[in-house]
């Protein structure tokens, strides 16, 4: 086919499979990508020219704004940073603590992604079981830090709140009833032959790929690379903890799949092992305002992958330069590559397979009058929208939905 | 010897330019000083073929005073980040592309075209990265001189209050 009967497809700003603007200009030959241009920038805030400007307390509140869905592994890997210039160690029951809810975070943070990717190919029921399943982890979340996103549990020198006895069993029952769904998304994800038909084969980056592009977290590990920086640069107490780093050979979108599934089976194994090796003892170290000069370099392992922190300090409280080389600013690279040669009914799923992050820091609430507010809780939602739907003449009562599964 | 040690030790050895430059911080980590372009250059393709730091994590922009820092995070397959550090005067801000060593630095080094004002020779066109359309140019976000409170959103540009003197002189005019 020559040049002149390719076609050029802006996909985005506002786009199919995200719920952030990202604009993927594709250069088609038939239905075969042979160009992509990944136009990338549109949510760029200023976050880090604003560190600039604030103390290192008032830093960690903004970074844990970077991302809705890991917010804790921002202010882990700032916090670990401004701790190793500061020459403070922080007490293990804290380290213990950050371990547990990055863990947490990793739960509903894959299966955030297991949803949209299954909505990504049109199986919702499997979209709507995985997000159900995420409440559950969202509540335990509101529990430990009083907000579903932004927990605020990390602060310079340790963490803020304390995890008591009762809050551990709610814990464990939580990942009791989890583990037993997991399991079934495992048994779905490796025999389910719709969900291998579909998504075998696409997105293929092979392990040379991977590493030359840059890829990191489940989408290296799914091109067969074991690179997970809770191993190779252990940080908090990683080190104690036994797991193991998950990796799959598939290198296409049913190897992330795979990956992310059984990352969910070992989060849930740390949760445990945190519950029950949490030692005792006091949750905050004290560390000066004024942070010594130097240059340090932080690493964590956030559900998409290797966070990088680079904070320069130069012996006052604020400082002097906050670099922040998120995840996924890592995958767009191997992303690219992967879109060529692909079918075009393919962009959306391999763009959602990198698991690119968007925020959902939504609740539902009903405003009452101009000044009240009340919050719906699960039952008014559904007897709200079974209202709405009889207003448009459509009656669903007499569909038998079960009761939701309290996990605690 | 610890690893990064010997990481050390073998890279002073071959370069002079080296010695009493690269600092073991902690385990993973080994920094180097600034380092003219000239030097940067001579040292890359060493560290990259033959130290085995093929993969480029990332490059960090800073601002320097006179000059603009960019600080190459490099890894190899242990996990050590060396972090390799190139200088060049504002007045002259021009660096090697490495996006053909290093695919993964693209973005990377888009980023400190539209926020430093680097001229990064041989970075292959692109759409300009993070900065919005209509930008105003000559304006560096990132450089400490530049101050968000001077910028108006609506109008897209940027006005530095007029110093005294300049005030005086054109008073004068």
């Amino acid at each position: 086919m020559s040049e002149l009967n390719r076609v050029v497809i802006p996909i985005g700003p506002q786009h199919p499979s995200l719920k952030e603007p990202g604009c993927f200009t594709v250069t088609l030959e038939g239905e075969k990508i042979v160009d992509a241009v990944v136009g990338i920038g549109y949510n760029h805030r200023g976050i880090e020219k604003a560190c600039e400007s604030r103390n290192y307390t008032q830093v960690v509140y903004l970074l844990e704004r970077i991302c809705g869905i890991c917010s804790h592994t921002h202010t882990t890997a700032f916090c670990q940073g401004v701790e190793e210039l500061a020459g403070v160690e922080i007490p293990k029951r804290a380290a213990y603590i950050r371990v547990l809810v990055a863990e947490i975070e990793r739960l509903h943070s894959h299966l955030l992604w297991l949803g949209v990717a299954a909505h990504e190919i049109g199986f919702d029921t499997m979209f709507m079981y995985t997000w159900r399943d995420r409440e559950a982890v969202l509540d335990i979340l509101a529990e430990i830090g009083g907000n579903r996103v932004n927990y605020a549990i990390n602060t310079i020198g340790g963490v803020r709140r304390d995890i008591d006895d009762s809050l551990k069993q709610d814990i464990l029952k939580m990942t009791d009833a989890l583990e037993e769904q997991v399991k079934y998304y495992r048994e779905l994800a490796l025999t389910e032959t719709t969900l291998a038909a579909r998504l075998a084969g696409i997105g293929k980056l092979s392990r040379e790929d991977a590493l030359k592009y840059g890829a990191v977290g489940p989408v290296i590990r799914a091109s067969g690379v074991d690179f997970d920086i809770r191993t190779v640069d252990p940080y908090a107490v990683y080190g104690e903890i036994p797991f193991k780093v998950i990796t799959d050979t598939h290198a296409d979108i049913f190897g992330r799949t795979v990956v992310r599934v059984l990352e969910l089976l070992e989060s849930i194994e740390i949760v445990r092992f945190c519950i029950k090796n949490m030692p005792d003892g006091d949750i905050v170290a004290k560390v000066p305002r004024r942070i010594p000069a130097g240059e340090v370099i932080s690493r964590t392992e956030a559900p998409r992958g290797e966070d990088i922190h680079y904070i320069r300090s130069n012996g006052t409280e604020i400082p002097d330069r906050v670099r922040v080389r998120a995840p996924s600013e890592a995958n767009w690279h191997a992303m690219r590559h992967m879109l060529l040669g692909q079918y075009l009914a393919d962009v959306p799923i391999t763009i959602a397979a990198i698991d690119p992050c968007f925020s959902c820091t939504d609740r539902a609430v009903i405003v009452k009058s101009g000044r009240e507010t009340e919050f719906m809780d699960w039952a008014q939602l559904r007897q709200y929208s079974i209202e709405w739907y009889k207003k448009k003449g459509i009656d669903v009562t007499s569909i038998k939905m079960p009761e939701r599964r309290r996990y605690f | 010897m610890s690893n990064e040690e010997a990481i050390i030790q073998r890279l002073v050895e071959k370069f002079d330019i080296l010695k009493d430059r690269l600092h073991f911080q902690r385990s993973k980590r080994i920094f180097s000083d600034f380092l003219t372009r000239e030097e940067f250059e001579t040292v890359l393709p060493y560290v990259r073929d033959e130290m085995g730091f093929n993969r480029a994590s990332h490059v960090v922009g800073t601002d320097e005073g006179e000059d603009l820092g960019f600080i190459y995070l490099l890894t190899n397959d242990d996990g050590v980040i060396l972090a390799l550090k190139e200088k060049a005067p504002k007045s002259n801000p021009k660096i090697k592309a490495l996006t053909g060593d290093y695919p993964s630095l693209e973005f990377h080094e888009r980023e400190l075209v539209g926020l430093f004002g680097a001229e990064v020779e041989g970075l292959p066109a692109g759409p300009p990265y993070p900065l919005p359309d209509g930008w105003p140019e000559g304006n560096y976000p990132l450089r400490k001189e530049w101050n968000p409170e001077y910028f108006d959103n609506r109008t897209m540009s940027y006005n530095p209050p007029v110093e005294a003197e300049e005030k005086e002189a054109e008073q004068s005019e």
